[in-house]
């Protein structure tokens, strides 16, 4: 008895990997090409922009908030970017200067969405799903004046080198480069591993990890969630962090939509319209509680890769990508309900 | 600020005008931006102009009334905007079939109708279950059942509007109530008077879009049933204080599920009159979020997503204010992505106003 309730638990808590684990293999064997090197690198390329948009949400989350906003941060900072930098570019700065200056210009003016958010909601005591819902309408219609209602192009060619470059490419027989893609004869085998933008993602996510896990900063954010009013009384200045941690997440969101605009490069003003309701059910997938108090970074990277390896996989069994809606869906559910029957499953080692 | 000091320290005559004007600034609000916009806005002060307006606002008064029910229980429903594009698509494809299987068109019409609001049914009938009787946060069910109603209405549509329905649905759907032939005093109700030839269709004077009816018979009931009945009652009573109203003898959790499926059939009927208003079977976009602005406009009535606030008329003239700001902005010639902006500010506005002079409302 005591054996088969360990094992449960052992279940129950571990649900997420054992979900991840069946999706890959399940997909390994019914999508085509996807048990290869290059079907994972696409996975953890596509879910880049979904994983930072989805560790903003978690420092929110974490508070007991919430920021609607983030979708539409990423899309303002793909066009603010992509925008700034065919500007320098035209302006006659080496590519390489205009990207630099377009990414450090979006960086300082993503800080502003979030501060307004924090303000929104530490000072004037705004729900959070208002507040950043009337944010995300200020940010989304900005970057639709900015483009007029198309996507922002023409950015220098650099960006696309720097956003679709890989760390290392291996010539079977010939050797090994990083960074830059080695002249082979046409036809010539080049291996490509691991895609720069995925290990841009990983350092930053670590970084996020890290600050949640092991800094007083984090530390405050979990007192925060957990019962602001003793946080207070801790001599937490909650105010400053709520502030703080709105500004955080639109700075993750920005940073979304820069590698956006490096992938793709271009900018769109929708370009997270649907990655909003995907970062906020990759952190619930995760087991964080709306409530807050309850979640990490690294348990919502496992709900980011549930809902990627599930998009692609499916795609590559040529499934229409809508099903993954009700997929999703479920899991949602599925998430929810776990966390309810067998909460001290879940919150023990929290 | 030196306006609320006023209001608490002077006579109770000052106090209850300012609270007045408080309480009702959607409204005020609501005529300052239709007087402006007559100024400003090119055939925005028409007949025709405010009557498209508000049939156009039929779909989102449905939405928001919707999501009044939810939001004073001190819930919230993300699934209306989809639902309402599942009823729209399912209610259509059974249409295309049973017609193309030779129907009738009435009877393939009726069908479709009675499948639409199953579906939408259905989608709240979960959501109200996991929320009372699993006790799931109401933004998380109601977002896995929004995700299986984009999944399900865009596997049966495929990313596309369905066609090929029945026909006379248009016609119902944008029937006006009288029509009137001023040169020749010629009238008649919900057709164009017989006497009237087609090439003079330009010189009738439409009265009335047969969606007032519906929109007027819904606000009717709906606040007839949130003011004046029990189910109102203990609606308010759940939003205010769950423990007290369980104490109090109230079945909470059938309640509960109750205003969730309420709140699902409203927007399957959404459904169904924007299928009778397009002519097609059209789903729910990403970029719409119908249940968003449904939102703003139930806190812009001045309703609190801490529950136990809000109207169903002050709803209704918070989706008008931002129809009518999303029509004059662009009568008055201004691109269409201000609206976005504007909807942000008002929102804002709104939830301040709530929050420095909460004991107004």
């Amino acid at each position: 008895m005591a054996r088969a309730g360990g094992f449960t638990t052992l279940i129950g808590q571990r649900w997420a990997m054992l979900f991840l684990l069946i999706e890959l293999v399940f997909f390994s064997f019914l999508g085509g090409g996807f048990f290869t090197m290059n079907g994972f690198q696409i996975v953890l390329f596509y879910s880049t922009t979904l994983a930072l948009l989805a560790t903003a949400e978690t420092f929110v989350i974490v508070t007991g908030g919430i920021d609607l906003s983030v979708g539409f941060v990423m899309g303002f900072a793909s066009v603010v970017s992509a925008k700034l930098a065919v500007r320098f570019d035209s302006l006659g700065l080496a590519p390489e200067l205009s990207i630099l200056f377009a990414v450090l210009v979006t960086l300082a003016i993503g800080l502003l969405p979030g501060f307004v958010n924090g303000v929104l909601v530490a000072r004037l005591k705004v729900p959070p799903f208002l507040a950043t819902f009337a944010v995300q309408g200020i940010t989304y219609g900005t970057s639709l004046i900015i483009t007029q209602g198309s996507a922002a192009i023409n950015v220098p060619n650099l960006a696309n080198v720097i956003g679709n470059s890989y760390f290392i490419h291996l010539v079977p027989g010939r050797g090994i480069w990083f960074f830059t893609r080695p002249e082979a004869a046409r036809g010539a085998d080049v291996i490509d591993i691991i895609p720069t933008m995925v290990v841009v993602t990983v350092l930053v996510i670590a970084v996020a990890s890290f600050l949640l896990k092991r800094t007083r900063f984090g530390r405050h954010t979990y007192a925060i969630g957990g019962n602001i009013d003793a946080a207070l009384r801790a001599g937490i200045n909650t105010r400053r962090h709520l502030v703080v941690i709105y500004v955080l997440s639109s700075l993750f969101a920005t940073l979304s939509g820069i590698i956006y605009m490096l992938e793709y490069v271009s900018g769109k003003a929708d370009a997270g319209s649907s990655f909003m309701l995907d970062s906020v059910v990759a952190v619930v997938i995760g087991g964080a509680s709306l409530f807050g108090g309850v979640g990490t970074i690294w348990r919502t990277i496992l709900g980011v890769l549930i809902l990627s390896v599930l998009e692609m996989g499916l795609k590559m069994m040529g499934v229409q990508t809508f099903d993954k809606y009700i997929a999703v869906g479920i899991i949602l559910i599925f998430a929810v309900l776990i966390d309810q029957f067998f909460p001290e499953m879940i919150h023990k080692e929290d | 600020m030196g306006d609320k000091a006023l209001a608490m320290k002077g006579g109770r005559e000052k106090a209850s005008v300012f609270s007045v004007l408080a309480r009702n600034w959607s409204f005020f609000f609501l005529v300052l931006t239709v007087v402006i916009f007559s100024f400003t806005g090119k055939n925005f002060f028409a007949l025709n102009n405010f009557q498209s307006i508000i049939h156009l606002a039929t779909t989102a008064l449905l939405l928001a009334c919707a999501e009044t029910f939810v939001i004073i229980t001190g819930g919230v429903d993300l699934s209306v905007g989809f639902v309402l594009g599942l009823s729209a698509v399912a209610s259509a494809s059974t249409m295309q079939l049973l017609y193309a299987a030779h129907w009738s068109a009435p009877a393939s019409v009726l069908v479709g109708i009675v499948v639409g609001i199953a579906a939408s049914l259905a989608c709240g009938l979960v959501a109200g279950v996991m929320i009372a009787r699993f006790k799931v946060p109401p933004f998380i069910a109601t977002l896995g059942t929004m995700g299986i109603a984009i999944g399900v209405s865009y596997h049966i549509c495929g990313g596309f509007p369905i066609g090929y329905l029945p026909p006379g649905l248009t016609d119902i759907g944008n029937m006006y109530v009288l029509y009137v032939h001023p040169a020749s005093g010629a009238w008649s109700f919900f057709a164009r008077p017989a006497s009237i030839a087609a090439n003079q269709i330009k010189e009738l004077v439409r009265i009335a879009p047969i969606s007032f009816i519906l929109i007027f018979v819904f606000l009717l009931l709906l606040w007839h049933l949130l003011k004046n009945t029990r189910f109102g009652q203990h609606t308010y009573a759940i939003g205010g204080s769950m423990d007290a109203s369980v104490r109090a003898g109230i079945n909470t959790r059938r309640h509960l599920i109750l205003i969730y499926v309420l709140s699902t059939f409203l927007a399957g009927l959404a459904g169904i009159v924007d299928l009778f208003q397009s002519g097609t079977g059209n789903f729910t976009t990403f970029g719409a979020q119908l249940e968003l602005f449904a939102i703003a406009a139930v806190i812009i009535g001045g309703a609190s997503l801490m529950g136990g606030k809000g109207r169903i008329l002050a709803s209704a003239v918070g989706v008008l204010l931002l129809k009518v700001l999303e029509n004059g902005l662009n009568l008055s010639g201004v691109q269409p992505f201000y609206r976005y902006i504007a909807v942000g500010l008002i929102l804002i506005v709104a939830v301040v106003i709530d929050q420095l002079f909460p004991d107004l409302f």
